[in-house]
């Protein structure tokens, strides 16, 4: 208790010291304003406008849902090999497995918008950037969750395969794969989710997608900002809600 | 003819290779649909070579200065700063989503206000876990400035969404024989919170927390990037302008923060499990 009283005071330290931190500066009346002006329409347009305005952002969306699918799938299909080859229970050489797991974590810690503008560096801004910088945010998580699921499987009908003679790919076709594909396969669903919850960071460093109409928007069309945030959030609940089902039917 | 029982299993077994195929090949058009029309940079991709070439230089000459915030730049302009200042965001962050995630878990468990309130706060719950950290942040900056401030409170109030679904799950599935005791003592809503619920969810709580904290640490880094103070803002100039030596510092910079605040937060979860 005594620690965590002294990390927040030692930390609010930090807080306070930034240049621009001044109590006096909070104009609080200024949020209702904002919120305001994204959700009612502003400079002359009706809601019909604003709905019309909704309709075009096709583009942007279908964007946004190509980058996640492209970079989600090869992302978890580049995981696969380097997650069986970090499962202690599966390579049982020391010398294999911490390599890739310190390889996996070094991946893992990058945030995926450090990953975006690297990326945007290579290959320029657009689609291409976006689905590299998935690619490899998937990688990294999928290859950490799917070894931790292979290190819990149970063991027992592998050993029994190996003692009829099979040979190790054949036992891991059939005693291994059977139980981890149906978990890989919801995790698929779930790293979607993410990247889709993601994507509006991604336009904002030029991987373009739903959150480009809000980058450009946000200094004079406070109402497209808005209408593009319900989209967005409309795309999200959909997706939720489908890879919710999907995951159940799956268990 | 006789047939034994398996073999009637294995003949009316549905023939899923077929399923299977479809299934792949739909994926397989799916991807490679995605990549058609997927925009790039062709003068930056046909000078790829080069452009590693000059990251790979520049990677080994760090700007050591700019890391510890030396001459020319003013202590509160270092990387070592905005580090701590990030993880100060993170962490306060986190605490504060915790604390407001309470009252709305309480509304969210069927336990304690029943199913027909249940819905409202689960309803609720998913609404702020939908709305994205960064719009968050952009409508806060209006109000609260550019500074690390605005980066807690949208980390906070972000953190709410995740958090009181998870803590009210964590009420739903405790052993529940304290509660009912107290019930049958005719014990008010408040004194079932007190006595009932606060000691036996503590250990699992602060582990979710623990966790949000991870996820928070990697968010605060780029929640600089609308001006939420941290590393995001610098982080973003440094790479538009292909500035290595100091995008290094600042990956350097990253990578331990993150590592070290994994392994602190998976040691204490030990610990408390």
């Amino acid at each position: 208790m005594v620690i965590l009283v002294g990390l927040v005071v030692g930390f609010w330290q930090f807080i306070r010291l930034d240049p621009g931190y001044n109590p006096e500066g909070f104009r609080l009346d200024q949020l209702w304003i904002i919120v305001e002006k994204l959700f009612t329409p502003q400079r002359g347009r009706d809601w019909s406008d604003l709905f019309r305005y909704m309709l075009t952002l096709e583009n942007p969306l279908l964007q946004t849902l190509k980058m996640c699918f492209a970079g989600t799938i090869i992302g978890s299909l580049m995981a696969f090999p380097l997650a069986i080859l970090s499962a202690k229970n599966i390579v049982k050489t020391p010398i294999i497995y911490w390599p890739m797991r310190i390889l996996m974590n070094l991946i893992r810690t990058i945030p995926t918008m450090v990953l975006a503008v690297i990326a945007v560096i290579f290959v320029g801004t657009g689609l291409l950037a976006g689905i590299i910088a998935l690619i490899l945010f998937t990688f990294g998580i999928m290859s950490k969750m799917l070894y931790e699921v292979i290190e819990t499987i149970d063991m027992g009908s592998y050993e029994a395969l190996e003692s009829t003679g099979a040979n190790k790919v054949q036992s891991f076709r059939f005693a291994v794969l059977p139980q981890i594909f149906p978990i890989f396969l919801g995790y698929i669903l779930y790293i979607f989710e993410i990247n889709i919850r993601s994507s509006a960071i991604l336009a904002y460093v030029g991987a373009e997608g739903i959150g480009t109409p809000i980058r450009d928007n946000t200094l004079y069309n406070y109402d497209y900002v808005g209408a593009t945030i319900i989209v967005l959030l409309a795309l999200i609940l959909i997706v939720q809600g489908i890879s919710g089902l999907v995951r159940r039917k799956l268990q | 003819m006789m047939q034994t029982r398996s073999e009637l299993m294995l003949k009316k077994k549905p023939k899923r290779w077929i399923m299977n195929l479809v299934f792949t090949l739909a994926l397989a058009t799916g991807v490679v649909w995605s990549f058609n029309k997927a925009t790039y940079n062709e003068l930056r991709l046909r000078t790829f070579g080069t452009s590693i070439r000059i990251m790979i230089e520049q990677f080994q000459q760090i700007n050591w200065n700019f890391f510890w915030g030396t001459y020319p730049w003013e202590a509160t302009d270092g990387v070592v700063f905005m580090t701590i200042q990030t993880l100060a965001i993170a962490f306060l962050g986190t605490l504060l989503g915790a604390v407001l995630a309470i009252p709305f878990s309480l509304l969210a468990s069927k336990n304690i206000v029943g199913k027909r309130f249940a819905v409202i706060g689960e309803i609720i719950l998913t609404m702020i876990r939908v709305f994205p950290e960064l719009i968050l942040a952009l409508i806060l900056v209006k109000g609260f400035g550019i500074n690390a401030f605005t980066g807690l409170l949208a980390i906070g109030l972000h953190s709410i969404g995740m958090l009181g679904k998870l803590f009210s799950e964590t009420i739903d599935h405790m052993d529940k024989s304290s509660l009912e005791a107290l019930d049958a003592v005719g014990a008010n809503v408040w004194q079932k919170v007190k006595y009932g619920i606060i000691p036996e969810i503590v250990p699992d709580i602060s582990s979710v927390t623990l966790y949000r904290l991870d996820i928070n640490v990697r968010s605060a880094s780029v929640l600089g990037i609308i001006g939420a103070g941290g590393l995001g803002s610098t982080m973003m100039l440094a790479g538009e302008n292909w500035n290595w030596s100091t995008l290094g510092a600042i990956l350097i910079a990253i990578v331990v923060m993150v590592m070290v605040v994994d392994v602190v937060s998976s040691y204490l979860r030990n610990k408390l499990v």
